[in-house]
């Protein structure tokens, strides 16, 4: 007597985009949409749709494991969400703050590491480019290898931004002058400053490590490839 | 060859991947930065606000793609069924026109500033109305930039079906 052979259900392209996590993903696109577009009328408006896309940036992903739907298209529109919000961000604190050129800087960073990061992880074949289990660099497998770390630099750099943001009072701002404000100042927003910028430098530092190590991994790519015979 | 071909030869051929990358990063930092200044002066800024998150998008997501197809370049599309990418891919002159028009429009925008602010619909209806060389150009670029950003548009859709075929075809795979 024959087997029941079970028929493996091949997933349809549009319930893959259909996906729980991806679901999240399109609301978190369209937050950040709205939430810009209103940015100067509603700053704290502007702030809560912020921090809840960055909230869910960070639930999609334990969702997607939870029901078994993660997607390569998923993580690829987790990634792109982050570059352009972030860009966005920085785009208006350029328009704010003087010198203005800090922010593009910082903007050119984060597209350009990320950007290098992600190739050469293409190159290694690695399944992420946090994993960098043979790094060398004391940071970053400080860094990467301790994800709480991370994740407060991460959320440092976001909340140094978002904080700035909030502290524009004027149509113009300089940048020295509101950050030694508000560290002066002895409050709470003291605090959250000091500390945010921690993580924000720390964050900026291994994007420039990052963008050497990707480099690196590209050159070699090209050397290893003409030893071949 | 013809020597305008020879030259985009030279300055579109990479021959190392280092080199390639940083062409490619330099390109969308660049075109970035040009938009961040053009959403200062013109209001709405959401306008180049949007340019930006579809030029760092799309072009993220067919770069995803090519390496998940293992296509040498994202510039190599020709089982594409599209018709708008075969113009746009197979004719490099045509390409080269539309990315040409869109920085030259950008350019332009820039140039045409006057004052602290400027409203865009503004400056576009009266650089075009005003009958002279640089209507020409606006126009030509407006049109030229209008296909790039439609092949951008069709380009993510395009990528975004590469991975999520990806992972229907891993999950074939006994």
């Amino acid at each position: 007597m024959a087997k029941n052979k079970s028929i493996p259900i091949k997933p349809s392209k549009l319930s893959v985009y259909l996906y729980i996590p991806n679901i999240i993903g399109y609301t978190r696109v369209l937050m950040n949409c709205f939430a810009f577009a209103i940015c100067f009328s509603n700053k704290w408006l502007f702030c809560a749709l912020y921090f809840i896309s960055f909230v869910c940036d960070g639930i999609d992903g334990w969702v997607a494991r939870k029901f078994n739907q993660v997607s390569t298209f998923g993580a690829v529109l987790d990634m792109v969400t982050d570059r352009i919000s972030t860009a966005c961000l920085l785009v208006i604190l350029s328009q704010v703050y003087r010198p203005g050129m800090v922010f593009l800087s910082l903007l050119a960073l984060d597209i350009g590491s990320h950007w290098l990061q992600m190739y050469s992880t293409f190159l290694l074949g690695k399944a992420s480019h946090k994993d960098v289990k043979d790094s060398t660099n004391w940071l970053f497998k400080a860094y990467y290898g301790n994800r709480m770390f991370m994740a407060y630099c991460c959320v440092g750099c976001e909340v140094l931004y978002i904080s700035l943001f909030l502290l524009v009072q004027n149509e113009t701002e300089k940048l020295m002058d509101v950050l030694k404000a508000s560290i002066t100042e002895g409050s709470l927003v003291s605090v959250l400053v000091v500390l945010s910028l921690f993580g924000w430098a720390i964050k900026q530092l291994v994007n420039i490590i990052q963008m050497k190590t990707a480099a690196d991994v590209c050159v070699l790519h090209d050397i290893n490839k003409k030893e071949r015979p | 060859m013809s020597g305008v071909e020879y030259l985009i030869n030279l300055f579109c051929c990479s021959v190392s991947t280092f080199g390639a990358v940083l062409d490619m990063v330099t390109d969308r930092i660049s075109t970035a930065c040009l938009l961040v200044i053009l959403s200062q002066v013109y209001r709405p800024g959401m306008v180049f606000l949007s340019l930006l998150a579809l030029d760092i998008g799309s072009h993220w997501l067919q770069m995803y793609s090519t390496f998940l197809l293992g296509k040498a370049s994202h510039k190599d599309v020709k089982d594409s069924t599209n018709w708008l990418f075969k113009a746009y891919y197979g004719n490099r002159m045509f390409m080269a026109y539309c990315c040409v028009g869109c920085e030259v429009l950008y350019i332009s925008l820039f140039l045409l500033v006057q004052n602290e602010t400027e409203k865009l619909m503004d400056v576009l209806k009266a650089s075009i109305t005003e009958g002279s060389l640089v209507s020409v150009l606006v126009v030509l670029s407006l049109f030229g930039w209008a296909i790039k950003q439609l092949v951008n548009i069709i380009q993510m859709k395009t990528a975004a079906d590469v991975c999520v075929l990806h992972d229907i075809n891993k999950k074939e795979r006994p």
